[in-house]
């Protein structure tokens, strides 16, 4: 395998972590309340401009923007749990995909309009320049990006499967009925799985950030990268969000490599549909 | 007065309007909400009877648009003649879509939905055939009356008139036909109508492919008056969120619920775009935004739903015994 | 025989919550289904309908195996159902829940409309034809949903605790309901986790318990079986009853 192909690779992993990352979010409340945020990849724009202001403010890198990142999204999480999810995933289907996907256009459209449709960017060494490891170059942004991104999607999964809070919110995920026959208190879980997930896209896009571009409509693209890396990961799983977000993270950067540029995101979203015809219930699914 | 009474009046005066409002302005403001009640009132087959939520209803108005500009480029066909070639394709792509995921959960589809739109958009944007991201354009000047290019609104609004029609009858028929009734129920309880042998994939993929097929039409339309369409008009996802808004507002999975939608969406767009012009643009689709919100939120099945529920409840209900004499 | 289960069973994961269970039924024959909650009654009874696919085992209507058919598939073929937590179709009419089910053998509304009315008349509820099937309360969506099954016109119709929440008059209605439906010359199958209305109803019973069939035979016998006694009363009543019957040759 020549260098360069070995350092695509190793970025396209970088960049899958972060993917990873961010829809392991998506992947958490769906399992657990059977609803889809289309607002999810908004969410992580929003961070992603967090971040910009943070540098353009106060010259800050992705140390200072994820705390506040992360801070302020959880709590965008929560407001739109208790004011818009908790009403809409009992009502009409219809209700439930508008209730978010008003809410996507809301904040696409209002960065927009605060901030313009220009593409902007962090300055390229924000976090460190480019390494050089045994003649593979690799930027310290997505090194550091994907790092902490594996890191905390694992978090997120040990948390889920070997703490009381996460096994109260997988009981809520199981039968709410049963859980608050229990003692759990559904509403609380779901609200909590909200602000967690919602803090993760905070501090994907501070991660991310460092490295791509931002723009209002950045969240459209993020948000099917969502989809496919959680179809593709078997609903629910957030194993199966990493393993799909990584593979999805190589695949583009490859085939952005291989093919051109242009042609990444149209690679992706030919498999989302593969995915669903030929296997729906994920990589990691049973038959 | 009873329905059919109402009925004719607003025909009547939806009929007069342009030889009342005769500025250009209004007669074009007319047409257009015309043009996207048809592809609101396509939208509701699909997204309201069937209760499946498409997000990326573009991708048909996009074939049909398409269709028709790139037979005029590159065959000289007149614009509206490709009809049944963006018709095939929506239906192609809505059992692209449709097949596989109609029988999950219902996200899946919707989620498919936005991402099929965005790679159309992403394809059609590097196809030199398909004008790339200039986009296509229809006759510069009309060759014969077939091209349907006229400076005039008037006459697309009579034409748009007649297909919405065309849409409404038989979304009508449908609503009152076996296939209505199965969609309906299948949008409450799917595993009751299933248990009633309701097959209810088949019914919706039916529902989808309809709606696609008719929603191509509007398509069509749009391309042959404004004479052009690039990625982003026809294949956007802004366009997408029209049509769905549309419906929703006014009332999904009612009658005329689209064209309640597009009467007071339209006017307000295209008010908005006059006084704000380009900052415009952004601030509309805030403004979208929250109220799809706010539908969702509070009245999820529109406006209309909401007028009739008014009306219905000021006078008494009608007893078991008229309804079952009426039957 | 119009239907037959052949050794099914269905496990979810390592739990097996029906084990070889085998029925059959002839036409015009009463089935009646009991056993305590969570002894498998419902996971049997939906293998039965097509909501679950058996683990094994086999499924036999009218000498056609539909183990692997889709509840649609199986509705076409004369089965119909109603559902323990009744599943109506909440924003339509009564009359259009009915609806549904007749358009399985017409297409016509108007026929499917008269279809309806007659159905609704045979169940009691033509007064209530337009109401929203959400007003109702549970008594009126279960004889709605059996309505709507009927309205299918099926040869076998399955019932699943078509009783529960009931009071004792509606109890005695719904019992005088299935007894009308039966005189029509309907096969049934019904599960109860009410002895009494087993009892008043049923030619041939099979008491689930824990996934298995511990019993099958006319009420009578089974009621004196000291295995089903255990399974229902605890053990310390069965012993009293095995005394009380001592001398019984059951
Ligand atoms: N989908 C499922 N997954 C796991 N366990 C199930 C599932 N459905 C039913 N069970 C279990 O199977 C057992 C039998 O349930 P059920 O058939 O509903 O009993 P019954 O109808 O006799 O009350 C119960 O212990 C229930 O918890
Ligand atoms: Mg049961």
């Amino acid at each position: 395998m020549s260098m360069s192909l070995l350092q695509v690779l190793i970025g396209g992993l970088m960049l899958g972590a972060v993917y990873a990352l961010f829809s392991s979010g998506l992947t958490l409340i769906w399992g657990m309340m059977n609803v889809v945020n289309f607002a999810h990849g908004d969410f992580v724009m929003i961070a992603m401009y967090v971040a910009f202001m943070v540098w353009k403010l106060f010259g800050g890198g992705p140390f200072m923007a994820m705390p506040i990142a992360a801070m302020l999204l959880a709590t965008l999480g929560i407001i739109a749990y208790f004011s818009l999810v908790r009403h809409v995933m009992k009502g009409p289907m219809l209700a439930q995909i508008l209730g978010t996907f008003g809410l996507a256009l809301l904040l696409r459209y209002g960065m927009f309009w605060t901030f313009g449709a220009n593409f902007q960017s962090l300055p390229e060494n924000l976090v460190g320049g480019t390494y050089d490891l045994w003649g593979i170059r690799i930027q310290a942004s997505r090194l550091l990006a994907g790092t902490l991104a594996i890191v905390l999607t694992i978090a997120l999964h040990l948390m889920l499967t070997r703490t009381s809070l996460g096994s109260k919110m997988l009981a809520v995920a199981e039968d709410s009925t049963a859980a608050q026959l229990m003692g759990i208190r559904p509403d609380r879980m779901q609200a909590i799985a909200w602000g967690l997930a919602a803090g993760l896209t905070g501090i994907a896009g501070a991660l991310i950030a460092t490295f791509f571009y931002i723009s209002p409509t950045v969240g459209e693209t993020l948000a099917i990268i969502a989809f496919v890396t959680v179809s593709l990961g078997g609903f629910g799983s957030i194993t199966g969000a990493l393993v799909a977000g990584l593979l999805i993270g190589v695949i583009e950067s490859l085939s952005g490599y291989l093919i051109g540029a242009v042609y990444k995101d149209i690679v992706v979203y030919t498999i989302f549909i593969a995915v669903l015809w030929f296997r729906p219930q994920g990589l990691m699914g049973k038959n | 007065m009873k329905r059919s009474v109402w009925l004719l009046l607003i025909l009547a005066l939806v009929i007069v309007y342009p030889l009342l409002f005769t500025t250009p302005f209004l007669q074009r403001l007319g047409a257009l909400v015309l043009l996207y009640a048809i592809a609101a009132s396509a939208w509701n087959i699909v997204g309201g009877y069937a209760g499946q939520v498409s997000v990326g209803h573009v991708v048909f108005f996009g074939c049909g648009a398409y269709a028709s500009m790139a037979f005029f480029t590159h065959f000289g066909w007149p614009p509206i003649a490709a009809v049944p070639v963006g018709m095939a394709a929506s239906v192609g792509i809505a059992a692209l879509i449709g097949v596989p995921t109609l029988r999950l959960s219902g996200h899946y589809f919707s989620m498919a939905t936005i991402a099929v739109a965005e790679l159309a958009r992403l394809i059609v944007t590097n196809v030199e055939a398909l004008g790339a991201a200039v986009g296509l354009s229809g006759p510069v000047m009309p060759r014969t009356v077939f091209d349907l290019s006229f400076t005039s609104a008037l006459p697309y609004y009579y034409l748009f008139l007649a297909v919405l029609l065309v849409v409404l009858g038989l979304t009508y028929w449908m609503e009152n036909s076996r296939i209505g009734f199965y969609l309906r129920a299948i949008k409450d309880n799917e595993r009751a109508a299933r248990s009633l042998g309701v097959q209810a994939g088949r019914y919706k993929l039916y529902a989808y492919m309809i709606s696609a097929g008719l929603t191509s039409v509007a398509g069509t339309l749009y391309a042959t008056m404004y004479g052009f369409i690039d990625p982003e008009s026809g294949l956007g996802i802004l366009t997408s969120v029209k049509i769905l808004i549309m419906a929703a507002l006014g009332g999904a999975g009612l009658l005329f619920g689209p064209l309640v939608g597009a009467a007071i969406l339209v006017p307000l767009e295209e008010i908005s775009n006059n006084l704000l012009g380009g900052k415009g643009a952004g601030l509309t689709f805030v403004v979208y935004g929250a109220i799809i919100m706010i539908i969702a939120r509070f009245y999820p099945s529109g406006l209309l739903k909401l007028l009739l529920d008014r009306m219905a409840a000021a006078k008494p209900a009608p007893s078991d015994k008229q309804v079952r004499d009426v039957a | 025989m119009l239907l037959e289960a052949i050794d099914v069973t269905k496990t979810f994961g390592a739990l097996t919550v029906v084990n070889t269970v085998s029925v059959s039924l002839n036409k015009g024959d009463i089935l009646g289904l009991i056993g305590p909650n969570g002894a498998g009654k419902s996971t049997f009874f939906n293998c039965l309908t097509g909501d679950l696919m058996p683990t094994s085992g086999r499924v036999i209507l009218n000498g056609e195996d539909v183990s692997m058919m889709t509840p649609e598939q199986r509705a076409v073929r004369g089965l119909a159902r109603s559902f323990q937590v009744p599943q109506t179709f909440e924003t339509m009419s009564v009359l259009e829940n009915v609806m549904i089910g007749a358009f399985l053998r017409t297409s016509d509304p108007a026929r499917a409309r008269r279809r309806a009315y007659e159905v609704l008349d045979l169940v009691g509820l033509v007064d209530v034809a337009s109401a929203v099937a959400g007003s109702l309360g549970t008594p009126g969506r279960k004889r709605l949903e059996i309505a709507r099954a009927l309205a299918t016109d099926p040869e076998i119709l399955l019932l699943d605790e078509a009783m529960a929440g009931l009071t004792a008059t509606e109890v005695r209605q719904a019992i005088e309901l299935v007894r009308k439906i039966h005189q029509t010359g309907m096969t049934l199958v019904i599960v109860e986790h009410i002895m009494e209305v087993i009892i008043s109803l049923a030619q041939q019973v099979i008491v689930f318990h824990q996934g298995h069939q511990i019993a099958r035979g006319t009420p009578q016998e089974v009621t004196r079986d000291p295995a089903v006694v255990t399974a229902y009363l605890g053990k310390r009543a069965a012993a009293n009853a095995a005394r009380g019957f001592a001398g019984d040759p059951a």
